[in-house]
C-alpha cells in the first residue's frame, strides 16, 4: 500500500561522508581519514624516495597485510628501489621474478652496467629492466595508495619523483563454475564470479566489438569498489546511458558490497514491490540484453550484475527461450503465464470459492470438498494461511540450512505438512493441492519477480476472505493499476503489453522464430531497431529455369 | 506527511475487516440440499422434503480408506417438514437442520401427484424467488404418488438418489425440464407445462456383499433384507392445463412429444421388417429435427410438421438383404411411419383427452402470426383443438452398423 501511494521520484541521495575531526584516533599525520581516495590530499611524491616511503608507511599505518620491499637496481647502492603491495593480491612469482630479480640481477647482466646512473635510471628500469605486461606512471600519492589497494605494485625510484605502477594482481577467486540461480537445460553454462575483470572479460568474448564499451568507476567511500558499466555503442540509447552514468555518480555511499545497495539506490519507484532492475549472473543473458540496447552494471565482487530497464514480461522469459525451437519455448512461455496467476491467484481463488461462491463448483466436487473440510475446525482461509505460511518457512529452511541437514528436514517438512497434517484433520487435502501447486508454480517464472508475487498473494487472500471474488478481483485490478505507473529507467513496465506494441509481442507470451525477430524491442533498442536481415526464413531452393 | 499518509492506511486497511465477512459460510456450515420434494396435505399446507448430503459419506478426511461415497449406503439425510408454504416449511425446518440449507446445489425438484393435480403454482414460487435456488440446474418433476417416496429412494449407481434422477433426465427419455424451462412453459400461452413422471418400480436385484439376497433360503432367514430393488425410473410425462396436473403421457406418446416439442436426442425406433412382418428392425436415432410451420387464412388453422430422422440400423431379426434398395426404402418407410403414428398418438391425446396445447404450437404460431395472436392467445387451446396437424416423416438410415447383411443368411 504504501509503495501504490509513494511518489514516483528518484531516491534520496545520503549525503557526502564528511570525516569529523576530532575521531581521528591520534594516528600518525592525523590521516585516519576513512576515504583514503581523500588521503594526503592531492599530495605529489618528492624525489626523495626516504620521505616517499615514510609518507606512504603513514598511510598504511597498521595495515599488516601491506608488504614494503626495498632492494637496489642493478646492484648499485645508490640506486634504491621501492615495491610496496598487498600481500595475497599479487602474483608472488610475478613480483619475484619478473620485478625484484630482474631490475636487481638481470639488467646488470643485459646491460652496460657502467652506463647506469641515478638520473637514467628511471628509463632503464621502465624500458628494459620491467619484464610487466602493464605498467602506469603516476606522481599523485592518492593514485598510489589507490593502485596498491587495488592489487598493483608500486614500484618508487630514488630520485625520482614519478612510481610506476605495475599490474601483477593475482588472487584466490572462484572459479567459473555453473549458474546456481539460473539452470537451463540448453545453452552456456557458465556464470559470472566475484572479479569484475573476469566478468568483464567473458562478455567482451561474447562480444567481440570495439562499440561494446565498459566504463568503470569506484563507489563506495571506505570500500571503493569497483563498478562497471557495460553498453554497447550505437545501439543503447545514449539518454539511457547518461541516465544510469548520472543516477551512479550520484551516489555517495560508504560501502558497496553487491549489486544489490546500487539496484536500491537507483530504481525507479524506490518504494514499489515490483523489481525494476533485474539481475542476473548468466553471461549469455547480460550479453543478449546488451544487444537488445540495455544497459548492464558490474560490480566488482558480486557475481549479480543488474540490467536496466527491466520489464514486467521479463519474469516469464528466460534465455533458454532463445535456444531452443520457438514453438516448444512459446508453449513452455504460455505454461508460465499460467503458472503467474497460479502463483498469485490460486489460494485467494481457492478461498473465495469455497467460502463465498460454493454455487460455481459441479457438485459432485462441492460434494468431495465438503467431506475434505468436514473435519477441519478452522476456516478455510486461516487454513489456507497457515499452509502457504507453513509452506514460506520451508521455503526459508531451505535456502538457510546448511546443507549437511537439508535432506532430513526437507523429509520431515513433508511429512509433517504433506500427510500428519491430513491425517491429523487439521488440513484438507484439497487445500494442501492448492497450496503444493501454487508453491511449484511460483518457481517456474523469474525468481525476482516471483517473489513480489508470493507476497502479493496474502493480501489477496485477505481480500478473497473478506469479500470473495469481488474482493480478489479489485485487488488484482488495483495491481495492474499500479503497474501501469511503472517505468523503469523511462519505460512503461508493462510494455508491449500496457502500452500496447503489435511488433514486440513477438517476444511475450509467445516467441517467434529467430528468422521472424527482425527488430529490437522498440522502447530499448529505438537508438539501433533493425537486428538482423530479413527473408531469412529457411526454405527450398528456388527452381531455376532451364 | 508520512504520519498522515500512515494513518490514512491505516485506516483504510481497517475497513476491510469491518465487511466482517458477513456471507462467508464455510463448506462444513452448509447443508447441501440435493433433492427437494413438494406434497400437499389434505388439509392444505405443504410438505417440504429435502434429500441433504452427508459430507462424512462422501470420504471424509482419512481419505485413503474410502473414495467418493459408498453406492446404496446412508449418504443422504431426507427429511420433511409440513408448513403453509415452502418458505414456511423451510424455517421449521432449521429447527431441525443445524446447518444453513443450501439449495444451489439441488439436483431436482420433485413435485408430489396429488399438490401437482391441485395447481403447482403454489409451490413452486419460492424456487423462483430464492436467490440460491437457480432455475438453470434445478430439473423439475412430477411424482407418481409422494415425492417424499422418492426422495427416499437410493440409487445402486450414483452415490445419491437425485444425482441418478437428474442423470436419467439428461439422457432425453422425458422431455428434459429446467426449472427455467417450466417457468417459461407457464408463462406462456402458446404453450402449456409437461413434466418428466417418475415413480419407483422393482428394478432388478442388487449384487455383492449381500449376495446371499440371491440364495432362495437365504432370504427366508432374513426376513428384513428385500430381494428386489425399487430404483426411480422415468415412466412418462405428466401432462398439465396450465398449472394443473390432468394426466399422462405413456411411453410411446412420450417419444411423439418429444419429436413434435424438438426434443429428440437419442432413441430408437423398432419396425417391422418389411418382408417378414413378426420379425422385426431396430433404428437407433443419430440426429432427430423437427420443423413446425404453421398456417393461418383467417378461418382455418393448420401445422405442417416436418420430422426428419438420421439413423443407424442396429438390429435385424429378420434375413433381408439391406444392400437392396428397395428393401432399404421400405425399412426408412417403416421408419418413418412409426414415427408419425407415435406423434399422431401424442397429438390425439393432447387434443381429446386433456384438450391442451402441450407442443409449443402456439408459439410457433404467435412467431409467424404476430398480428393475430393476441386475438387467439386467451383461446388457443380450442384453436389448438380445431386445428389440422399434418404429420411427416422423413428417414434415412445412414449406417447399418459394423455390419451390412447377416453373416448367416440360414
Amino acid at each position: 500500500m504504501a509503495a501504490l501511494l509513494s511518489k514516483f521520484r528518484r531516491p534520496r541521495r545520503l549525503n557526502t561522508l564528511v570525516p569529523k575531526p576530532g575521531k581521528s584516533n591520534g594516528d600518525q599525520n592525523n590521516q585516519s581519514q576513512i576515504d583514503p581516495g581523500h588521503a594526503s590530499q592531492s599530495r605529489n611524491l618528492s624525489s626523495n624516495i626516504e620521505d616517499n616511503l615514510r609518507s606512504l608507511k603513514g598511510i598504511f599505518h597498521q595495515c599488516s597485510d601491506i608488504i614494503f620491499r626495498e632492494f637496489l637496481f642493478a646492484q648499485r647502492e645508490q640506486i634504491k628501489l621501492a615495491l610496496i603491495y598487498i600481500d595475497g593480491l599479487i602474483d608472488k612469482s610475478q613480483v619475484s621474478d619478473q620485478i625484484i630479480r630482474a631490475l636487481s640481477l638481470e639488467v646488470p647482466v643485459a646491460t652496460d652496467e657502467t652506463t647506469i646512473t641515478k638520473k637514467n635510471a628511471w628509463h632503464y628500469i621502465k624500458m628494459r629492466g620491467l619484464c610487466v605486461h602493464q605498467l602506469q606512471e603516476s606522481q599523485r600519492l592518492p593514485d598510489i595508495v589507490s593502485a596498491v589497494l587495488s592489487g598493483n605494485c608500486v614500484l618508487l625510484v630514488d630520485g625520482h619523483p614519478n612510481a610506476l605502477i605495475v599490474d601483477s594482481r593475482s588472487w584466490a577467486a572462484r572459479s567459473i563454475e555453473e549458474s546456481k540461480t539460473e539452470t537451463v537445460i540448453r545453452g552456456p553454462r557458465e556464470s559470472f564470479v566475484e572479479t569484475l575483470r573476469t566478468n568483464t572479460s567473458m562478455l567482451r568474448r561474447k562480444i567481440k566489438n570495439p562499440n561494446l564499451k565498459i566504463e568503470v568507476l569506484k563507489l563506495g567511500e571506505v570500500t571503493q569498489t569497483d563498478i562497471a558499466i557495460l553498453y554497447i555503442n550505437g545501439i543503447a540509447n545514449e539518454g539511457l546511458v547518461q541516465e544510469a552514468k548520472k543516477r551512479l555518480s550520484d551516489i555517495k555511499i560508504d560501502a558497496v558490497l553487491d549489486s544489490g545497495y546500487i539496484q536500491e539506490l537507483i530504481r525507479d519507484n524506490p518504494n514499489s514491490m515490483f523489481p525494476t532492475i533485474s539481475h542476473t549472473d548468466r553471461p549469455d543473458r547480460v550479453a543478449a540484453h546488451l544487444l537488445e540496447g540495455r544497459v548492464a552494471i558490474m560490480v566488482d565482487g558480486t557475481p549479480m550484475v543488474l540490467v536496466a530497464p527491466y520489464l514486467f514480461i521479463e519474469a516469464i522469459q528466460t534465455p533458454e527461450d532463445y535456444y531452443e525451437p520457438a514453438i516448444f519455448m512459446s508453449g513452455v512461455r504460455v505454461l508460465r503465464i499460467i503458472s503467474l496467476v497460479i502463483a498469485l491467484t490460486l489460494p485467494s481463488l481457492y478461498i473465495a470459492i469455497t467460502s463465498f461462491h460454493q454455487e460455481m463448483l459441479p457438485t459432485p466436487l462441492l460434494l468431495s470438498l465438503a467431506a475434505q473440510r468436514e473435519a477441519v475446525p478452522l476456516p478455510v482461509f486461516v487454513e489456507a494461511f497457515i499452509m502457504e505460511f507453513a509452506f514460506e518457512i520451508i521455503r526459508e529452511a531451505g535456502i538457510r540450512l546448511p546443507r549437511e541437514v537439508g535432506q532430513a528436514v526437507s523429509i520431515v517438512a513433508a511429512l509433517i505438512i504433506g500427510q500428519a497434517a491430513v491425517q491429523a484433520g487439521l488440513v484438507a487435502g484439497a487445500t494442501i493441492i492448492v497450496v503444493a501447486l501454487t508453491a511449484m508454480a511460483s518457481f517456474t517464472v523469474y525468481y525476482s519477480g516471483s517473489i513480489t508475487f508470493r507476497l502479493l498473494r496474502f493480501p489477496l487472500m485477505f481480500l478473497a476472505a473478506s469479500f470473495g471474488l469481488f474482493g480478489m478481483i479489485g485487488g488484482i485490478i488495483a495491481m495492474v493499476v499500479y503497474m501501469t505507473s511503472l517505468r523503469s529507467f523511462g519505460v512503461p513496465y508493462l510494455a508491449p503489453l500496457g502500452p500496447t506494441i503489435i511488433g514486440d509481442l513477438k517476444d511475450s507470451a509467445v516467441r517467434v522464430p529467430w528468422w521472424a525477430m527482425h527488430k529490437r524491442p522498440h522502447l530499448i533498442g529505438q537508438n539501433n531497431p533493425q537486428r538482423e536481415a530479413t527473408g531469412m526464413q529457411p526454405k527450398p531452393p528456388q527452381q531455376k529455369n532451364n | 506527511m508520512i504520519k498522515k499518509t500512515i494513518c490514512l492506511l491505516v485506516i483504510i486497511s481497517l475497513i476491510f475487516p469491518l465487511g466482517g465477512c458477513w456471507s462467508r459460510r464455510e463448506l462444513n456450515e452448509l447443508a447441501i440440499v440435493l433433492a427437494a420434494g413438494v406434497d400437499s396435505t389434505p388439509e392444505g399446507n405443504i410438505v417440504l422434503t429435502v434429500q441433504i448430503a452427508r459430507p462424512n459419506a462422501f470420504g471424509g478426511s482419512q481419505g485413503s480408506q474410502q473414495t467418493g461415497g459408498k453406492v446404496g449406503q446412508n449418504n443422504v439425510w431426507v427429511v420433511s417438514q409440513e408448513g403453509e408454504t415452502v418458505q414456511d416449511a423451510t424455517r421449521y425446518l432449521e429447527s431441525k437442520v443445524f446447518r444453513h440449507i443450501y439449495w444451489s446445489h439441488a439436483v431436482i425438484l420433485v413435485l408430489g401427484e396429488q399438490i401437482s393435480k391441485e395447481g403447482i403454482r403454489k409451490a413452486i414460487n419460492f424456487f423462483s424467488r430464492s436467490p440460491d435456488v437457480r432455475d438453470q440446474t434445478i430439473w423439475v418433476m412430477v411424482a407418481r404418488g409422494q415425492a417424499r417416496d422418492i426422495l427416499n429412494s437410493h440409487s445402486q449407481l450414483e452415490t445419491t438418489s437425485a444425482q441418478s434422477i437428474g442423470s436419467i433426465i439428461q439422457k432425453g427419455v422425458g422431455p428434459p425440464v429446467m426449472y427455467k424451462d417450466l417457468s417459461m412453459m407457464l408463462a406462456s400461452k402458446g404453450v402449456n407445462p409437461v413434466l418428466p413422471r417418475i415413480e419407483l418400480t422393482l428394478s432388478g436385484i442388487p449384487q455383492g456383499p449381500e449376495l446371499y439376497e440371491n440364495i432362495p433360503e437365504a432370504q427366508n432367514d432374513q426376513q428384513q433384507s428385500t430381494t428386489t430393488h425399487a430404483e426411480v425410473t422415468l415412466t412418462g410425462t405428466a401432462v398439465f392445463n396450465d398449472d394443473r396436473l390432468v394426466g399422462w403421457l405413456d411411453y410411446h406418446e412420450t417419444r411423439g412429444l418429444l419429436w413434435l416439442k424438438n426434443q429428440i436426442t437419442r432413441g430408437e425406433i423398432t419396425v417391422p421388417s418389411p418382408t417378414e412382418p413378426d420379425k422385426k428392425i431396430s433404428i437407433d436415432i443419430t440426429r432427430g429435427n423437427t420443423q413446425v410451420e404453421p398456417f393461418y387464412d383467417g378461418q382455418n388453422i393448420w401445422f405442417d410438421v416436418l420430422m426428419g430422422l438420421n439413423g443407424a440400423l442396429l438390429e435385424q431379426q429378420s434375413k433381408e438383404e439391406l444392400t437392396d434398395p428397395q428393401i432399404f426404402a421400405a425399412i426408412e418407410k417403416n421408419t418413418a411411419l412409426s414415427m408419425e403414428a407415435n406423434a399422431r398418438s401424442a397429438i390425439e391425446k393432447a387434443k381429446y383427452d386433456y384438450g391442451v396445447d402441450i407442443f409449443g404450437f402456439g408459439e410457433a404460431f404467435h412467431r409467424k402470426y404476430k398480428d393475430a395472436w393476441p386475438a387467439l392467445e386467451d383461446k388457443w387451446d380450442e384453436a389448438f383443438i380445431g386445428a389440422d396437424i399434418n404429420i411427416k416423416g422423413e428417414v434415412t438410415i445412414r449406417r447399418t452398423g459394423l455390419i451390412t447383411n447377416r453373416m448367416s443368411s440360414k
